[in-house]
């Protein structure tokens, strides 16, 4: 009896965490698929329209813009960050070097700068030359963000791989870049990918510095939500509309590398 | 023995970019803080001042507001969310089809955009029309009509819930991966012994946790000093200055009035506050390994 008890409370929890995870998500999605009059109402009944989806990528809203300078920022940021990052964490996994703890120590600490503190001196160097609202000024920035935090995701990965294969290839007298290229590369490659698709989501939903650094040309989805705010109050139709666009990638790379994901997530931070 | 300079040679890429965009500003700002530089008067940097947009700072009453506005947003939110986490951790320990499929949706929320949550919220939560509050008003009678993001109490309350919401995925995932480091052998053990569930949690499994706990609530504490994104699109810092935290109180200063030296000084002082936390976790990180078996 207590047993049992015990059974369904644990199944009704779950349901709830469920439900509470799910439900902002679910009720952005409804309201993407509503008539501006739905929209003002709570109701799950309704017509769905694709109309919303319509009226963002138009005149005035223009969102197919904002689409491709996300793409191009978070994906540019992640092919120069990523190959990077990948040749210091394993130098950090692997070798004794002098001075190889206060650089790892240096590389975590510009993790916990504030962002503004970052922004500040670059908004006025960006303006200077002539590069606000610029794509290159936002990646050049999100890069600051995203390649501490990869290093120490990848070194995670690496740190988990045995070296002895490695050894043993060395002492076969292969050299240290092709034993990087032909046994490390692909064994750490999930876990590469999983820091790639991080970094971009990271990158994809970054705020702060594309507020201050865009104005119209180079307008990322995050800022561009704001855009419907207007004088006639929010348009939470069109609003959520966006949000779909924003969150839909987004997830289903989420959803993809989900067992790495959860591992990843925690590898760098824990280990 | 050949590899001696290469370690530095794989390195030099990454920490170019790394220099380039964090120390570079870093020192910048911190220059640009002992200065007069307001923007709408002068286009280059003005005189040295000396400590005296630290003095400002200070003397600021909007400051000290923000500095007590993220006190409070910062405590709030670590302790809901390490105390959550820890729950729904040991919730989703067993395993199961409907714990995997929570496991799986809990990935979203600590996926979705910032801006986006703090977006949706403010929708969720329009006295009008918004469904949760609504909802609220319909099961709780006392919340009916309430105008939720222009009461200071209930704006805050909504902010911190945002943020807890977007980051108890990600702890409780740190929290399981430290449950599986503890053995279930002694609960076992306890359990035939005819130890209570809570006194099994209480002196078994948490002392175990501690270092996990400790991790998790210094990097909460970290991501909730920097927390911004949900301020411009919850609230705005509003009612009145009643959720302008220190990130969002620095970057109004710089970016709508412009003085870029008080606004440095003060990203400075959030910076100092930050890095004397982020020491002591990544020291604890490196040396305490056993601490942090997971």
């Amino acid at each position: 009896m207590k047993k049992q008890l015990f059974w369904w409370g644990e199944r009704a929890l779950l349901v709830f965490v469920a439900v509470v995870a799910l439900f902002p998500i679910l009720w952005m999605f409804l309201t993407a698929f509503k008539q501006p009059l739905d929209a003002y109402r709570v109701s799950i009944f309704f017509t769905p329209t694709f109309n919303n989806f319509k009226a963002v990528f138009d005149e005035p809203w223009y969102l197919g813009r904002m689409v491709m300078n996300s793409v191009i920022v978070a994906s540019v940021t992640v092919m120069i960050s990523v190959p990077c990052a990948s040749l210091a964490a394993y130098a950090f996994s692997r070798f004794r070097m002098r001075g190889r703890k206060f650089l790892f120590f240096l590389v975590l600490s510009t993790q916990f700068i504030p962002a503004v503190v970052i922004v500040l001196p670059f908004f006025l160097m960006f303006r200077q030359l002539g590069l606000l609202d610029t794509r290159l000024a936002l990646i050049i920035v999100n890069l600051a963000i995203v390649t501490p935090f990869v290093i120490w995701m990848i070194k995670g990965f690496i740190d988990a791989i045995p070296v002895e294969a490695e050894e043993a290839a060395m002492v076969d007298g292969a050299s240290r870049l092709r034993v990087i290229r032909d046994i490390v590369l692909p064994m750490a490659a999930p876990g590469i990918l999983t820091s790639s698709i991080f970094c971009f989501i990271l990158t994809w939903n970054e705020f702060l510095f594309a507020l201050i650094i865009t104005r119209r040309e180079a307008v990322t989805l995050p800022v561009g939500l704001v855009n419907f705010r207007t004088e006639r109050g929010d348009l939470w139709e069109l609003m959520s509309a966006a949000g779909v666009m924003i969150t839909v990638p987004i997830f289903i790379m989420a959803i993809i590398i989900q067992k790495h994901f959860t591992r990843g997530m925690t590898a760098g931070a824990v280990k | 023995m050949r590899d001696r300079g290469l370690p530095f040679v794989l390195m030099a890429p990454a920490f170019l970019i790394v220099l380039a965009t964090t120390l570079y500003p870093l020192s910048y700002s911190l220059i640009t803080s002992f200065r007069e530089w307001r923007l709408t008067r002068q286009r280059r940097p003005g005189d040295f001042v000396g400590i005296d947009n630290y003095t400002g700072a200070f003397t600021n009453h909007e400051f000290l507001s923000s500095l007590w506005v993220t006190t409070v947003f910062v405590t709030i939110s670590v302790v809901a969310t390490v105390v959550l986490a820890m729950a729904l951790a040991l919730l989703l320990r067993r395993t199961g089809r409907l714990h995997t499929f929570v496991r799986i949706i809990l990935i979203l929320p600590f996926a979705m955009s910032p801006a986006l949550i703090g977006v949706s919220f403010r929708f969720m939560f329009n006295p009008e029309f918004g469904v949760l509050a609504q909802g609220l008003g319909a099961i709780f009678p006392f919340l009916k009509g309430v105008a939720w993001l222009a009461d200071p109490r209930f704006a805050m309350g909504i902010l911190i819930v945002t943020d807890v919401w977007h980051w108890v995925p990600y702890m409780t995932f740190m929290c399981l991966g430290g449950l599986t480091a503890v053995p279930r052998e002694t609960e076992e053990a306890a359990r035939i012994d005819g130890a209570s569930g809570f006194r099994i949690l209480w002196e078994i499994i948490l002392p175990q946790m501690r270092g996990v706990l400790v991790v998790v609530a210094i990097l909460k504490t970290i991501f909730a000093l920097k927390m911004f994104d949900q301020v411009v699109t919850l609230t705005g810092g509003g009612p009145g200055a009643s959720t302008e935290t220190l990130a969002y109180f620095v970057f109004k200063v710089g970016f709508h009035w412009f003085d870029m030296g008080q606004a440095s000084a003060m990203a400075w002082i959030l910076t100092a506050i930050m890095m004397v936390i982020s020491i002591w976790y990544v020291r604890l990180l490196m040396s305490e390994r056993k601490l942090v078996t997971a």
